[in-house]
C-alpha cells in the first residue's frame, strides 16, 4: 500500500472540528434565512387579505350576491350576473383548453415520431408552446378579438339593427307590430331575412305573446275604432310598420362570435393552453417508462397504453396544472376587457351562446375605479367573493384529485 | 418445493427427447444508432425448455431478448438485420412468424411472446386489474371467465394463495417477490407461447429469487422460457440450455451442464468460473 497523500495526512483535529462547527453554523443561518423569506410572502398575503377584509366586509350582504350593478341604488348593487358570467366564461375555457391541452401533451410526449419531417414539426410545436407560455395576456386578448370576435370579417360584420353576421341555428326572426290595444304587440314570422322592416295593409296571420296563432284584421283610420279590448288586440292600423325582433334559443349560433362570452372563453383558453400543455407534459414525463414497457409488452397499442396506463398515472399532476390554470383564467381581466368590453350594466347571466357577459374581474376593475365610496367598498367585497369562488373551485378539484390518487394506489 | 433436485432429474429426461426449435436466429446483426450491439449471431432456442443468456454487461444478451418480441421498437435508433423467426408448431399449421418483418403485427407477436422485466413493474392498479389488463386488451370475456382466468394465472404464477384475499387491493402493496410473480401472472394471462425474462430476480432477495426459480422450472412444461441472468448459479440451477455472449457475439451455446462443466471455449470457461464479468 502506498503512503497517504499529504492533503489527508496534514489535517489536525482542531482545524477539522472548527471547520465542522463553522459549516453547521452557516447551515443554521441559511435555514433561518429560508424561513424568513417564506414568512415575508405569508405576511404580505395576510396584510393584503386584512386590508381587503376591512374595506369590504361591511358590504358582504345577500344583495351583493343576488342583485346586479345599479347606478341608481349604488348601495344595493350586486354581482350575481358577474358570478354567472365568470362561471360561464371559465366553463367554456375549461371545456376547450383541457382536452386540447392534454391531447397536445400526449402527442408531444407519447407519440414521438421517427419520420424526419414529423420530428421537425414536433420540435417546432414544442418550441412555440414554450414561448407562448410567456406572452402577456393582453396580446391574447387582441388575438381573440381578431379571430373570435371579428373572424377577420369574412362572415360579415355585426351591427346593431343592421347585420347579424352569418346566423347558423337557434334563431327565429319576427316582425313586431303594435295592435290597437296600447302596449300589446303581435309577431309575424319574417320571410325575407334581408328586409328589416315591413308595412301591413291587408289582414294577416300572427302570433300573440302567449304563442297562439291568431288572425289579425286591419283598421283604417276614419272608420269606427273597435272598443272591445279582445278585438282591439287582434286589429292593427292600416300601414302599421313592423320592425325585426329575434327570438334566440340557448344554442343560438352565428359567425363571427362578436362580443360574446364564447369569444371570451375561447380567448382565455388560448391564455391557459400553454400552462396546461406544459404541466401535463411534465406529469406524463413523470410516469415511469417501466409502466409503458409493461403495457407494450402485453401487446397494448400506443393508444391503449396512453389511455389505460399513462393518463391514469399522470392524472393527479395534470389536475394540479389544470387547477393552477383555471385559477389564472378566473382572475384574468385584460383579455376579457379587450374581447367583451368594460360594460357592467348587464343584469343577467348569458342567455345564449352568443350573449355577452360581465365577469368578476371586469366588475371589480370597474367598481374600483369609481368616485363613489360605496363602489370602492363594493369592489373590496367583490374581491372577497372572487377569492371564495376560487377557493371553492380549487378545493373541489383537489378533493377529486385526492380521490383519484386514492383509487390508484 | 425444492428447485434443485427435480431440475436435474427432468433435465436428463428431456435430454432424451430431441429438441424442437421454436425460435430460430440466423446471422442477426443489431444496432443502436451507429453502435453495433449484436454481430452475426445464430442460435436456436428449443421449445418448452429454459434457455439462459449469460455474459458480462453490455454483451448484447438483453438486446437480443428484446428483439424477440420487438420491445426495441420503442428505442430510437434501434434496428436489426438478419433472420429471427418463431417457427410454428403442428397445431398451428406451421405458421412461421418473421419477427423482423417491418409490417408484422407487433401487437399479435407480443401476445405470443410475453416479457417480464428486471424490476417488478406492476401497474398502480389493483392486483386483479393488473392480471386482467392483457386479457381485456386481446380477448372478449365475460366477468366469470375473466375471474377464472385471473385465478388461473395467479395460481400458475404461484402467488394466488398470498393474494386471493386482497385481489382488489393495490398491487404496489405487495412485496418485491410477490410483485414479480404478479408480473409473471400478468404475462401468462394473455396465453403466450414464449416468456422472455430480463434478469427477473436481480432486484429481489434470495428467498424471493428461489420462489421465482421454482416457478420458472414449473412453467417450462407449458412455455418456452428465455431468461437473461447475471447469476451463474441461477443459470445452472434452472436452465436447460445456456448461451454465453461476449461483446455482441455468441461465444458458446449448448446444454447447460456442458457449458458449465466442460466449456468448449476458453472465454466461457473463464466467465463461468468467475475470472471476469
Amino acid at each position: 500500500m502506498s503512503s497517504m497523500p499529504d492533503a489527508i495526512v496534514k489535517q489536525d483535529a482542531k482545524y477539522l472540528a472548527d471547520n465542522a462547527r463553522r459549516r453547521k453554523r452557516f447551515s443554521l443561518w441559511f435555514y433561518f434565512l429560508c424561513v424568513a423569506i417564506a414568512l415575508i410572502s405569508v405576511v404580505i398575503l395576510i396584510f393584503l387579505m386584512a386590508s381587503i377584509w376591512s374595506q369590504g366586509h361591511s358590504r358582504l350582504s345577500s344583495d351583493l350576491l343576488t342583485r346586479s350593478h345599479s347606478e341608481l341604488e349604488i348601495e344595493r348593487s350586486g354581482m350575481w350576473p358577474s358570478i354567472l358570467g365568470s362561471l360561464f366564461v371559465c366553463g367554456t375555457c375549461a371545456v376547450v383548453a383541457l382536452p386540447l391541452g392534454v391531447g397536445t401533451a400526449v402527442f408531444l410526449e407519447e407519440f414521438q415520431p421517427t419520420n424526419k419531417l414529423l420530428r421537425w414539426i414536433h420540435g417546432f410545436v414544442q418550441l412555440n408552446i414554450s414561448n407562448l407560455a410567456g406572452v402577456p395576456s393582453i396580446v391574447y386578448g387582441l388575438l381573440g378579438l381578431t379571430v373570435f370576435v371579428y373572424m377577420f370579417n369574412v362572415f360579415g360584420q355585426i351591427r346593431v339593427n343592421e347585420s347579424a353576421g352569418m346566423e347558423i341555428m337557434g334563431y327565429k326572426h319576427f316582425y313586431q307590430v303594435l295592435t290597437l290595444e296600447p302596449g300589446h304587440v303581435v309577431f309575424v314570422p319574417q320571410s325575407d331575412p334581408t328586409k328589416r322592416q315591413t308595412t301591413f295593409d291587408e289582414p294577416f296571420q300572427a302570433v300573440d305573446p302567449d304563442g297562439n296563432s291568431i288572425e289579425i284584421s286591419i283598421w283604417t283610420p276614419g272608420t269606427p275604432k273597435p272598443s272591445d279590448p279582445a278585438i282591439r288586440r287582434q286589429t292593427v292600423r292600416a300601414g302599421a310598420i313592423g320592425g325585426t325582433i329575434t327570438e334566440r334559443s340557448w344554442y343560438y349560433f352565428r359567425l363571427p362570435f362578436d362580443k360574446s362570452f364564447l369569444s371570451a372563453g375561447l380567448t382565455l383558453a388560448l391564455v391557459i393552453l400553454p400552462i396546461i400543455i406544459i404541466s401535463s407534459q411534465e406529469s406524463l414525463r413523470g410516469v415511469p417508462s417501466s409502466l409503458r414497457e409493461a403495457s407494450m409488452g402485453l401487446g397494448a397499442t400506443t393508444w391503449q397504453t396512453v389511455r389505460d396506463v399513462c393518463l391514469p398515472a399522470a392524472l393527479p399532476g395534470i389536475m394540479t396544472g389544470a387547477i393552477l390554470a383555471m385559477g389564472r383564467a378566473i382572475g384574468e381581466a385584460a383579455p376579457i376587457l379587450v374581447v367583451m368590453g368594460a360594460a357592467v350594466a348587464k343584469s343577467t347571466g348569458p342567455k345564449h351562446l352568443m350573449d355577452d357577459a360581465v365577469t368578476m374581474p371586469v366588475l371589480i376593475f370597474n367598481w374600483a375605479g369609481r368616485q363613489q365610496d360605496e363602489f370602492k367598498e363594493l369592489s373590496a367585497a367583490a374581491i372577497i367573493v372572487l377569492l371564495v369562488v376560487l377557493l371553492l373551485l380549487n378545493s373541489t378539484a383537489i378533493y377529486i384529485r385526492h380521490h383519484v390518487q386514492k383509487a390508484q394506489s | 418445493m425444492s428447485s434443485v433436485t427435480p431440475a436435474i432429474d427432468s433435465e436428463q429426461n428431456s435430454d432424451a427427447l430431441p429438441d424442437q426449435t421454436l425460435i430460430h436466429i440466423e446471422k442477426l446483426n443489431a444496432w443502436y444508432g451507429d453502435f453495433q450491439a449484436i454481430h452475426d449471431l445464430s442460435l436456436d432456442i428449443p421449445k418448452h425448455k429454459v434457455t439462459a443468456f449469460i455474459g458480462p454487461s453490455g454483451c448484447g444478451k438483453s438486446t437480443l431478448l428484446k428483439w424477440i418480441n420487438r420491445m426495441n421498437d420503442v428505442v430510437p435508433g434501434a434496428r436489426a438485420k438478419g433472420r429471427l423467426a418463431i417457427t410454428g408448431d403442428a397445431s398451428n399449421d406451421h405458421v412461421e412468424i418473421d419477427v423482423l418483418d417491418p409490417g408484422l403485427d407487433v401487437v399479435g407477436l407480443r401476445r405470443k411472446v410475453g416479457i417480464v422485466f428486471q424490476k417488478p413493474n406492476p401497474f398502480p392498479k389493483s392486483i386483479y386489474d393488473n392480471v386482467a389488463f392483457g386479457p381485456r386488451l386481446h380477448m372478449k370475456t365475460s366477468k366469470s371467465e375473466l375471474d377464472e382466468l385471473v385465478e388461473w394465472s395467479l395460481q400458475k404464477a404461484a402467488v394466488w394463495d398470498e393474494v386471493k384475499d386482497r385481489l382488489h387491493g393495490p398491487a404496489l402493496g405487495l412485496s418485491g417477490g410477490q410483485q414479480q410473480r404478479l408480473c409473471i401472472a400478468r404475462a401468462i394471462a394473455v396465453g403466450p407461447e414464449v416468456l422472455l425474462m430480463d434478469e427477473p430476480c436481480s432486484a429481489l432477495d434470495p428467498s424471493s429469487t428461489l420462489a421465482i426459480e421454482d416457478l420458472i422450472f414449473e412453467l417450462r412444461t407449458q412455455y418456452t422460457i428465455v431468461i437473461v441472468t447475471h447469476n451463474m448459479q441461477q443459470a445452472s440451477r434452472c436452465s436447460d440450455k445456456t448461451a454465453f455472449f461476449f461483446e455482441g457475439r455468441l461465444i458458446e451455446a449448448g446444454p447447460t451442464e456442458q457449458v458449465f462443466t466442460r466449456p468448449q471455449q476458453k472465454q466461457t470457461d473463464d466467465y463461468v468460473r468467475g475470472k471476469f464479468g
